[in-house]
């Protein structure tokens, strides 16, 4: 049951302040129908707190954001329907198998029974945690790496139109990664959205068609990747002249070479 | 190195909120006074040193549960070192080293002074035996009682280590509850016991604890023979040496691995090749699974579970066994009691896993998350607590109890369950998230669940106690069973109700709690409605902000 007008996913002037600290200033980002979108800062930007806020995690100091058009905050049971969503560094259910956590999952949505246990059983496979699986595995045992996968998968599990994925790249193995970046490329040929996080700006460059920049809870750039890199060579370039960058001088740090 | 942990353990007690510190004081101060005081006022030597095996016994009781009971605080903790490049047992000895900072051990220094009294007045020859005693008693003490803390948190990562852990746990808080019992008559006869001391097998019993044997040394010496008065010091002295060291050895930081690990597939994980499943297809069925699972696997929630059955189990063994039979057919509704305020933080206990509650809401999943913890802890809870209650009467032969006790169950299980529920929601504390928790006190503080607990259960049961009250004089005593049955079955649907329509409003903001700490969840939370349960949400809120200010 797609809504018919609305862009995918639309962040709208979200503002966040924890404790004194202005963590998200006026979030406004558009990502349109099929697209991929990069969205990279330095290290406490804000984007784990303005992606929280998009999905219904947070409850913004003000703004608000729709997915397909359904407003998160007003109307969170129908806007969470279209949203998978892999947040970063929570906890999960941790006594459950990946199995477990998975039928968990599916029925609390809703899922069909039949459709769950099939669904499970495939990413599990793709994602290479049957093993861990079979050997009965405690999600609390999984490493990290095993701990975005699985994350992944429940993501996934319900077929949702928009993604939103917190460094998914973070901590998976280079084969693993492979895969994961062949599931978003088949997901956005089917019409899906995804936006993810990600510090590696190659890694952005070459997966992704549009990228925002954000920096101390601003969106500093925001568009095709052509248009964000405009003149400059690479991404990385951009990021540094909008974020500026840090040159450590001649003198700094000389103890650690002597 | 010793010295700067000295100082580090100095600016952590700071910082310990003050009404524990107060608590402390006041209990190791009044301790000591007490001590003396029957010290200098036994009738006779030999009252004397049965006097202070039982104290010493009592002391060494005290230091070994306290730190659990207070959560540690003002503890350094082993981890905080452990990416230092020091010397692991080296650490470990100095954190021991900390442990003997501070009132306590001084005021329990002045305490096992009283062993030098003895050994003065028995005869003053054996002065230095007593000398040395009141040393090795405090530094076996002291050591001890980290041993335990330490024991209590390793004991976590295996299973085996967790059922033990649970059933001293067990014994510990019947004893306490029987202890209150029995010490009563103790405290009101204070100058009885100074003139007559401990007799009996009680004394026996005293007789053969560790604690015991530096009296004894005195006891043997000032009775001239000195080969066994040199053996049980000796023997002590020994048992303090290698309590000291594996202390040491323990509070070494460890770098072992979090959690369990599981020798086979856990019980019941075979959900994808399993066709058919006794839960219902719905987002119920989904939590009533994760939340049984969860019970039954996680050490922590398995640790409160079984515990409580323990404790049960040994009220009513100790009723037995002691001159009050009429109170082992209620170990099951202790038991029952317990278990439920144990029940009382089960988002805490969550931690941030609750995301996924938040993330997958439907029309339904707040009311299936609530209702399905509820069914949840009520399977858990009462087959285990009947069956607790169902031996216990037949081993008494106490029928008369059998309608006050199937109320008790029936009334208690309803309303403790509607409590922990509600408790788990608006007064939720987190601790340290799941997927990082090592200790045994890394869930959430739950003290405060217990308190309101310990007054609403009543309040909330009254009725069925009010019908018990009556026909105990005017006969009748079935009628409660039917008083009960409403009386629990409404408060539990009642407080479960009130609970899935807070949550349903403020589920973004529960989490927040969890996710971020109060501060920001005050912050972010829409103007208040005013109603009750939200009051005492930000209550509990503001309490949290103040003891987060304190550290
Ligand atoms: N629990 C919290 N309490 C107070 N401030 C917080 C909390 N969590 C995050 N912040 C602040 O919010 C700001 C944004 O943090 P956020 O986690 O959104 O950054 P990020 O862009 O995801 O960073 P990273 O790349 O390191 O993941 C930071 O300044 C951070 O200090
Ligand atoms: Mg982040």
């Amino acid at each position: 049951m797609t809504t018919s007008h609305g862009p995918a996913l639309e962040l709208d002037a979200l503002t966040k302040t924890f404790n004194e600290n202005r963590a998200a200033d006026g979030v406004s980002l558009t990502v349109p129908r099929g697209a991929m979108l990069g969205l990279v800062g330095p290290n406490g930007a804000g984007k784990t707190t303005s992606l929280s806020m998009a999905v219904g995690l947070l409850r913004p100091d003000s703004g608000t954001a729709r997915v397909l058009g359904v407003d998160v905050w007003t109307d969170p049971v129908r806007a969470k329907r279209h949203l998978g969503v892999l947040p970063d560094g929570l906890s999960l259910p941790e006594r459950l198998t990946a199995g477990e956590l998975l039928d968990y999952w599916g029925r609390l949505r809703g899922l069909e029974r039949d459709l769950t246990r099939t669904r499970a059983e495939e990413l599990l496979r793709v994602l290479e945690l049957d093993r861990a699986e079979r050997d009965g595995v405690l999600v609390a045992e999984y490493s990290t790496g095993m701990r975005k996968k699985i994350g992944l998968a429940t993501a996934l599990l319900h077929a949702p139109e928009v993604l939103v994925l917190d460094e998914p790249y973070e901590a998976v193995d280079p084969v693993s990664a492979r895969v994961l970046t062949a599931i978003l490329r088949r997901f956005t040929d089917g019409g899906g959205t995804v936006i993810i996080s990600s510090h590696v700006m190659a890694l952005v460059e070459q997966l992704t068609d549009r990228v925002a920049i954000i920096a101390q809870g601003r969106v500093l750039a925001d568009g095709t990747l052509e248009q964000v890199r405009g003149a400059d060579s690479t991404l990385e370039d951009t990021f540094v002249r909008l974020v500026g960058a840090r040159e450590i001088g001649e003198g700094d740090l000389a103890w650690l070479s002597s | 190195m010793v010295e700067l942990l000295i100082k580090l353990k100095f600016a952590l007690d700071r910082h310990t909120p003050s009404g524990t510190r107060w608590l402390t004081l006041a209990l190791v101060v009044g301790g000591a006074a007490l001590t003396w005081y029957l010290a200098l006022n036994a009738a006779s030597d030999a009252v004397r040193s049965s006097l202070l095996t039982l104290l010493f016994t009592l002391w060494a009781g005290v230091w070994m549960f306290a730190p659990t009971l207070t959560n540690g605080a003002g503890v350094l903790r082993p981890q905080y070192f452990t990416l230092l490049p020091l010397d692991r047992n080296r650490v470990g000895v100095g954190l021991l080293a900390t442990m003997f900072v501070g009132v306590g051990p001084v005021m329990t220094l002045v305490a096992m002074g009283a062993l030098v009294w003895h050994s003065w007045s028995a005869d003053p020859a054996t002065l230095f035996l007593g000398l040395l005693g009141t040393l090795a008693l405090v530094v076996f003490i002291v050591s001890l009682s980290r041993l335990v803390f330490r024991a209590l948190g390793a004991a976590m990562r295996t299973r085996v280590g967790m059922e033990i852990a649970s059933l001293q746990w067990g014994l510990i808080v019947a004893g306490l509850f029987f202890g209150w019992v029995a010490i009563q008559p103790a405290i009101a006869a204070t100058d009885e016991l100074a003139a007559r001391g401990v007799e009996g097998t009680a004394a026996s019993v005293l007789a053969v604890l560790p604690t015991s044997w530096p009296v004894l040394a005195v006891d043997a010496a000032a009775a001239g023979s000195w080969g066994a008065a040199f053996g049980w010091l000796g023997a002590f002295v020994l048992l303090t040496v290698v309590t000291v060291v594996i202390t040491g050895r323990l509070l070494a930081p460890s770098v072992a691995v979090r959690g369990m690990r599981q020798r086979s597939r856990p019980w019941g994980s075979r959900v994808l090749e399993h066709r058919g499943s006794w839960l219902p297809d719905t987002p119920l069925g989904a939590v009533i699974g994760k939340e049984l699972r969860s019970w039954w696997r996680d050490p922590w929630r398995g640790f409160e579970l079984r515990s409580a059955l323990w404790a049960g189990l040994f009220v009513g063994v100790l009723g037995l066994i002691s001159y009050l039979p009429q109170i082992a057919p209620f170990a099951g509704v202790i038991a029952l009691l317990i278990m439920g305020m144990g029940a009382s933080n089960m988002y805490g206990h969550d931690g941030t896993a609750l995301w996924m509650t938040v993330l997958g809401q439907g029309e339904d999943t707040v009311r299936a998350d609530v209702r399905g913890r509820q069914v949840a802890v009520a399977v858990l809870l009462v087959p285990a607590s009947a069956l607790l209650s169902t031996v216990m009467v037949f081993a008494t032969g106490e029928f008369w109890a059998v309608p006050y006790v199937v109320a008790a169950l029936i009334a208690f299980a309803g309303v403790s369950n509607g409590l922990s529920v509600l408790l788990s929601v608006v007064a939720v504390a987190p601790g340290t998230d799941p997927h990082k928790r090592v200790d045994a006190n890394d869930t959430g503080d739950h003290s405060f669940q217990s308190w309101v607990s310990l007054v609403a259960i009543p309040l909330l049961s009254s009725p069925t106690l009010l019908t018990a009250a009556v026909t105990m004089t005017a006969g009748a005593s079935w009628v409660t069973v039917p008083v009960a049955l409403l009386n629990g079955g409404l408060v539990a649907w009642l407080l479960g109700s009130l609970t899935i329509r807070h949550l349903e409003r403020r589920l973004p903001e529960v989490f927040a709690r969890i996710r971020y700490g109060g501060e920001v969840a005050v912050r972010s939370a829409p103007a208040p409605e005013g109603t009750m349960l939200e009051r005492i949400e930000r209550g509990t809120l503001e309490r949290e902000r103040e003891s987060a200010s304190h550290e």
